[in-house]
């Protein structure tokens, strides 16, 4: 059942990537979206596809672990890539049903995006695979915390992001156990909607009710080790900077100008 | 360490959970507060770290008054606490972070808190967790790791809030060692629980009624008190119960809390009783002990083969005079342990060869060798392959066994040993990767008849009520049958009939939200939901699991009648002897193969092996054994419970002449 929840989670190693300052990780996954945006053509794209494959084999992750954690975020983009092929209406028509007309322009969009997508979420959930949840919350405060003067919670925020990752996997085991009970009373999704909707709210309505039995426990728990917000907290591992965080951004910068060499060229 | 005095607290202004409650717990004590739900022993644990603070008189923690707001951190850091769940109070997904939560909170130096986090793990036997991730953790883990959370901060009070009560046997056992451990490192700990063998434990006993101390003292003096105890829905220890008993049976001996301790007063009472006594001699009065040890052999009531033999063996040493004759009691032969099904009457669910894995792209693999038409031989090869296998790829593996009609079955079994996937083939929830299940006959495989074997078996899960949804009562119990599609008429009928069996009035609840009821009634709608759909089985996965014992008795009372009523039960418990008093048939899984499958006395009589896998036996066999090894000659092949226990015990005390035990005779 602990196969219930695998996005992203992450996966304990020592490879150069794990030890960079996850700040660095998350401001250069920024980068690299954007780099990922900026690529025109299939060519650009290929670039990409090598460094993030370099990624993955410097990060040591096994693939069958990756490939588990990447499963379901394939599926929003292919959902994504199709709703391309409909709706571009571009070139010579390939196929025509009543109103469904799919144009060459559309094939090519498709596939476009859909790599496209592929590999900014691949990008993407190699942080998170690579950095701990907590290591990944409290770049997130401290990146956020100029904005700190102007108001902005940001050591509340990191910490609702770190306790909502921590609690993902366990409702996610909780939701087997409770669709399971209910599947045993008769429930299922399948028949009339009527039905369906009552399912959805027997899981739903045990659900949010574990999520607030837990939140007030928690909260009982956290008070009891002195929590009291960010004055005076220490961190086990203080976040640091090392030469590595630079190597990544340059090799960020020069995934920028291939893309920019490639787009130009092509 | 510790002062309340005169301290009350109220939740509502009104009624007071706390009243005059005086408390002193010394530095360095193990102090352990019984008290039923709502006694206000939760309450009173949350104001020694000043969760709480007192409406009346004062709380004093380690000189610091808790109502001192500038001193907060200092008392929550001297008095750390772990809460009931184990599941919410862990903050962090790696064991390392949190584990250091605490001491971050403090703003320890970073190379110190990496230090404290080692050593923390370390102390509660969990070197080389830091990486491991928190909810992939056994539930004692988990507690032991918010142990550590709190070692961490380097305190000087443990409080445990109930921290045992939602663990399996040997989760709680850890979790006691654990607590044993540090208190012998001079920490100090409040132990807020409702067993009583971790209270045996404890230096001194607080018990709490209604928001007063109502008895306090060490273990021997408080536990005793059976009326007071029972009076307070609590239960005694299983060695002051049975000695009471002995008592009603005309036994003289005082109520002790330790079993080594009753059977020590037992011995002295009746040396005669205990021929085969480790060092007993009979040099002294050789003749005599030996003439009415081989009377007793003849005469005593329901005496066996083997105690003649035994006794015998005394008599034969005393004729050789001089020498201080030892006698060990004869190994007694056992019946082999069952290890296949062999009951009599129809069969409602047949598993036949089942295994089970949760490793979907290995269950796929193998359908595919099945449908390629692969001889029975080769998939034999392939279990004996898979079998090797030690990466624990099968959660149930090669499991044979058919419930009966009628009968109560129960299923005992580590956290882990398969149980609950067991359990979830019965109604078709989890398909087996192997093998065939057949519920009435039909085998689960086909779409139709895992639909019609989900009404026919009704799986209540654990804790059932964190399954409740619905607005009301009503609508709750009725989803079941809604979902039948049955008229409203016979829905409304069945919600009656399901809300009286489980001992609700549907008058009074059926408009209530099920959030509005106690936790014990929201158990209750929650089994009356599963009964609605009149199956004819009823599953149930530790239908008592955390509930205090009062509400437990009720509960496995209300099972014990349904089934008598002619549904078939299916029970999994950790209580063995809960198994043992009310079950037809134990099966007992390990590792997820059966280990064994046969009645209550067939299996619970096999005191090595159930202690080899770690499972233990029922409280009066495991009496009768020590009373063996103690050298008194009862007959293991025989599955003892309190009641006829005690008989025995007292018939042989009475034929071995029994004397008043001098100075420790005499009960209070």
């Amino acid at each position: 059942m602990n196969g219930a929840f695998s996005f992203g989670s992450y996966c304990p190693g020592d490879s150069p990537l794990h030890r960079m300052d996850p700040r660095a990780k998350l401001l250069l996954g920024c980068a690299f979206i954007a780099a990922v945006l900026c690529a025109q053509g299939f060519a650009a794209l290929g670039v990409v596809a090598v460094f993030v494959l370099a990624f993955y084999v410097i990060s040591r992750v096994p693939p069958s672990k990756a490939a588990k954690s990447l499963a379901p975020l394939l599926f929003i983009s292919l959902f994504a890539s199709l709703l391309n092929l409909f709706v571009v209406q571009d070139g010579a028509t390939l196929v025509q049903l009543g109103f469904i007309r799919i144009s060459e322009g559309g094939v090519r969009q498709c596939l476009f995006i859909g790599a496209r997508l592929v590999l900014m979420m691949m990008g993407m959930s190699l942080i998170t695979m690579t950095t701990m949840t907590l290591d990944l919350t409290e770049a997130f405060e401290r990146l956020l915390s100029p904005f700190s003067r102007i108001g902005l919670p940001a050591h509340e925020l990191g910490m609702i992001m770190g306790i909502a990752l921590r609690f993902m996997p366990q409702f996610a085991t909780e939701l087997v156990t409770i669709r399971r009970a209910q599947i045993s009373r008769g429930a299922s999704a399948a028949g009339s909607p009527a039905k369906s909707v009552r399912m959805l709210v027997s899981l739903l309505v045990p659900l949010f009710a574990s999520a607030f039995r837990h939140a007030e426990t928690l909260s009982a728990a956290m008070d009891a080790r002195c929590y009291h917000g960010k004055v005076g907290r220490t961190r086990m591992h203080p976040l640091r900077f090392a030469p590595r965080d630079g190597v990544a951004a340059v090799v960020i910068a020069l995934l920028f100008v291939c893309i920019f060499a490639v787009n130009a060229l092509v | 360490m510790i002062d309340s005095s005169n301290l009350g607290f109220t939740y509502d202004g009104q009624t007071f959970a706390l009243r005059d409650v005086n408390v002193h717990v010394n530095a360095g004590e193990f102090v352990c507060i019984l008290g039923g739900n709502g006694s206000g022993k939760s309450t009173f644990a949350k104001h020694i770290n000043a969760l709480l603070a007192p409406d009346e008189g004062s709380m004093t923690v380690d000189g610091s008054d808790t109502r001192d707001q500038q001193a907060l951190y200092l008392i929550r850091s001297t008095a750390g606490m772990v809460f009931q769940n184990p599941d919410d109070q862990l903050v962090a997904s790696l064991v390392e972070d949190d584990v250091a939560f605490g001491p971050e909170n403090l703003g320890i130096e970073p190379s110190e808190i990496a230090a404290r986090v080692t050593r923390s793990l370390a102390e509660v036997g969990l070197m080389g967790f830091e990486k491991h991730e928190t909810h992939a953790l056994s539930g004692g883990q988990k507690q032991r790791v918010a142990i550590a959370g709190v070692l961490a901060m380097e305190p000087k009070i443990l409080i445990l809030d109930e921290a045992s009560s939602m663990l399996d046997p040997r989760g709680r056992k850890g979790l006691i060692r654990v607590c044993r451990e540090l208190h012998e490192t001079g920490l100090t700990i409040v132990m807020i629980t409702h067993f009583m063998e971790e209270a045996a434990e404890a230096d001194r006993v607080i018990v709490l009624e209604e928001g007063h101390v109502a008895l306090e003292g060490t273990p021997g003096e408080v536990l005793v008190r059976t009326d007071v105890l029972a009076r307070l829905n609590l239960e005694v220890p299983f060695a002051c119960d049975f000695s009471v008993q002995l008592q009603d049976l005309g036994v003289d001996v005082v109520p002790c809390v330790h079993e080594s301790a009753l059977i020590e007063q037992l011995r002295k009472a009746a040396p005669a009783a205990f021929p085969c006594a480790d060092g007993y001699t009979v040099a002294d009065s050789a003749t005599d002990d030996g003439g009415v040890l081989a009377a007793n052999g003849v005469e005593a009531a329901g005496v066996d083969g083997d105690a003649r033999t035994a006794d015998g063996a005394v008599a034969e040493h005393a004729e050789r005079e001089g020498t201080p004759a030892v006698c060990t009691v004869a190994p007694q032969k056992l019946p082999p342990l069952p290890r296949t099904s062999v009951a009599s009457g129809t069969p409602l669910i047949e598993f036949d060869h089942v295994s089970y894995t949760y490793d979907a792209a290995m269950a796929k693999r193998q359908q595919k060798a099945l449908k390629r038409g692969k001889a029975v031989t080769d998939v034999q090869a392939e279990r004996a392959k898979w079998g090797n296998d030690p990466d624990e790829l099968w959660a149930v593996r090669d499991v044979s066994f058919a419930v009966m009609e009628g009968e109560f079955l129960g299923i005992a079994g580590h956290t882990g040993s398969g149980k609950s996937t067991l359990i979830q083939h019965m109604n078709a929830l989890v398909r087996p990767t192997m093998g065939r299940v057949l519920v009435d006959g039909k085998d689960i495989a086909d779409k139709a008849a895992a639909a019609q074997a989900r009404s026919l078996v009704g799986v209540v899960f654990q804790y059932p009520e964190h399954q409740l949804f619905a607005a009301t009562v009503f609508d709750d119990v009725a989803f079941g049958p809604r979902n039948m599609g049955l008229s409203e008429d016979e829905v409304r009928a069945r919600v009656e009939e399901s809300l009286s069996q489980v001992g609700l009035s549907f008058d009074d609840v059926q408009e209530k939200s099920p959030f509005e009821l106690s936790g014990g009634q929201q158990r209750r709608v929650a089994f009356a939901g599963v009964l609605a759909m009149r199956p004819r089985v009823l599953v149930l996965d530790e239908p008592a699991a955390g509930l205090d014992p009062a509400a437990r008795r009720d509960f496995l009372g209300m099972i014990s009648d349904l089934h008598k009523q002619g549904l078939t039960v299916v029970m999994v418990s950790h209580s063995m002897d809960d198994l043992a008093r009310l079950t037809d048939r134990v099966l007992i899984m390990k590792e997820g193969e059966m280990f064994c499958v046969g009645t209550p006395a067939e299996v619970f009589i096999h005191a090595d092996e159930l202690n080899a896998i770690g499972l233990g036996q029922p409280c009066p066999q495991r009496m009768a054994r020590k009373l063996r090894d103690a050298g008194m000659p009862l007959d293991m092949s025989v599955l003892y419970d309190e009641a006829s226990l005690a008989h025995e015990v007292a018939a042989r005390m009475a034929a071995a002449g029994s004397a008043p035990a001098g100075g420790e005779g005499g009960a209070r």
